[in-house]
């Protein structure tokens, strides 16, 4: 009995989550023929900076804050919304993937996009920005993980994304010499992968490389970083420190090489086997190091 | 078998997970290297080592393996222990070696953990 | 029994040291710290280990160990089998792993502690 298991990475979420799923159903409008006094008025009291305006249903332009002001600065006094706004609006459909609306937010660079429905053509809400991260924070539970949240704040979620369209970034602090806490930011982000949907075997390639990256650090290191990258395809795992670097880097990699101290061998480290298993489980591997400026590893794993 | 049957067969005293001791374990995984358990290990087996030190216990989170249990009568130190706990992970305590641990386990129809590939 | 006769019944190979099998098997071992096995293991034991550097001719040394077997096809290293071809180490390979290799062993009655 083979059960399939479905691949789904952080970044197909983007793809696979709908406009519909994260817009903002309950919409401010206002319809052509509303008076722009009053459409002050509205901005004023909801703390809006526009509105759709609408007229049957139908989405007839957009209208903001700055046509406000000009029409306080040049406007006639009876002008109504008709007169001022925008009539040709960027839009999306509810049944659209999110990656299209970052991709058109940060385009037109537009803090808001009304939503249209497919068949009606109607106005069915609108998204911002915050809906899009709220709603993939939301899905991948990420609001649970405090920690994590405090190093990424929302926004950089966000940031991450538009940067490169479709990448999210994980950060941990690793410290060295300290054997006890060591392996705590794999656990963190065997747990965040595992959240992410990751195949299960690429999950656990992932987490092996990110363990033994980090026990190096531990051991060998007064401490580093360990990155996480996910984007389509690809796990890239990163482990950065400042030294003391590897003095030969071919003979490291030759299994059973080890300098480790008998402290850590007789923790069950040190037997010159990581950096093969790390070479063993990752698709590929990269390994720079000088005895000056540190250590920087790089293992990537397809998904 | 259980792990249950494993901490009788083992006269095992259980650290952690008295809750868990009906999982079925399928597969041993027999080192002192946690590199090697790693990965020469398969997901669901259980570690069979003689180091408690917490990193046993992240080793069987990482490689997803189901228990751990300590040989020799070797007790862990309260943070493996404490580890453990938090990642739910049951911990065995047996007063037998290696060697023998293994030769009461292996008519048992359980497996070792052949290199993945 | 013989190292001769534990490697016909639990079908090892043999890397080095092959003219001296002859030695009597009083028992096994498993581990892989060096400095456990040394503490240990008894004179006469079959080392189960994962190491294949020379430092565990060394330690069979130490112990007077009557054999040490490599497993999941682990190989040893080139100086291992010249230092074990030297001190009369027999060096045994087998692609089982540890579990397999320790239960096979103990079913013929090569037992652990005594």
């Amino acid at each position: 009995m083979v059960k399939r298991t479905r691949l789904m990475r952080s970044q197909e979420l983007i793809y696979e989550m709908r406009v519909a799923e994260v817009m903002t159903k309950d919409v401010v409008t206002v319809t052509p023929k509303t008076s722009m006094s009053k459409f002050g008025d509205i901005l004023r009291s909801k703390r809006i900076s526009g509105t759709p305006v609408v007229s049957g249903g139908f989405l007839v332009g957009i209208i903001s804050i700055e046509d406000f002001i000009n029409w306080l600065e040049k406007g006639s006094k009876k002008a109504r919304v008709k007169q001022c706004m925008t009539e040709k609006v960027i839009t999306v459909f509810d049944d659209e993937p999110l990656a299209q609306v970052i991709s058109k937010l940060e385009h037109y660079r537009y803090g808001r996009l009304p939503v249209i429905d497919r068949d009606s053509k109607k106005l069915v809400g609108l998204v911002t920005n915050g809906d899009i991260i709220e709603g993939l924070l939301h899905k991948v539970e990420r609001v649970h993980n405090e920690e994590e949240i405090r190093r990424h704040q929302a926004s950089n979620i966000f940031d991450d994304i538009i940067v490169d369209q479709t990448t999210l970034i994980y950060e941990y602090r690793v410290i060295g010499k300290d054997f006890k806490q060591a392996g705590a930011g794999t656990s963190r982000l065997r747990k965040t992968l595992s959240r992410l949907e990751i195949h299960p075997q690429v999950l656990r390639r992932a987490a092996i490389v990110a363990y033994e990256a980090e026990m190096n650090i531990v051991i060998y290191t007064d401490g580093g970083d360990l990155f996480a990258k996910v984007e389509p395809g690809m796990i890239t795992i990163v482990a950065r420190d400042k030294g003391p670097g590897i003095e030969n880097i071919e003979l490291a990699l030759t299994p059973g090489y080890s300098t480790a101290e008998d402290w850590v061998r007789q923790l069950g480290f040190g037997a010159g086997m990581g950096l093969c298993n790390i070479k063993k489980v990752s698709d590929e591997m990269f390994l720079d190091s000088s005895v000056d400026d540190g250590t920087r590893l790089e293992a990537r794993i397809a998904i | 078998m259980t792990l249950r049957e494993i901490a009788e067969l083992l006269d095992a005293e259980v650290l952690v997970g008295e809750d868990k001791l009906d999982m079925e374990i399928e597969r041993v995984c027999v080192t002192d290297l946690m590199s090697e358990a790693l990965v020469f290990s398969q997901p669901g087996a259980l570690l069979l080592t003689g180091l408690t030190n917490p990193q046993t216990v992240r080793t069987a989170e990482v490689a997803e393996l189901r228990a751990v249990c300590f040989v020799r009568g070797r007790r862990p130190p309260d943070e493996t222990i404490e580890l453990a706990r938090e990642k739910g992970i049951p911990l065995l305590c047996t007063p037998v070696l290696m060697y023998d641990s293994c030769g009461l386990l292996y008519n048992r129809d359980l497996q070792g953990c052949s290199p993945e590939r | 029994m013989t190292v001769k006769e534990m490697i016909q019944g639990a079908d090892l190979e043999v890397k080095a040291a092959a003219n001296c099998l002859d030695t009597e098997v009083t028992g096994g071992y498993s581990g892989d710290l060096i400095s456990a096995v040394i503490a240990n293991a008894e004179e006469g034991n079959v080392w189960i280990t994962w190491h294949v550097h020379p430092n565990i001719v060394a330690a069979a040394l130490v112990v007077k160990l009557a054999a040490i077997i490599l497993i999941s096809g682990r190989q040893p290293e080139e100086e291992t089998v010249k230092k074990a071809d030297e001190e009369g180490i027999p060096i045994l390979v087998s692609k089982q792993p540890a579990f397999a290799i320790i239960g096979k062993l103990n079913n013929m009655g090569i037992m652990g502690e005594k």
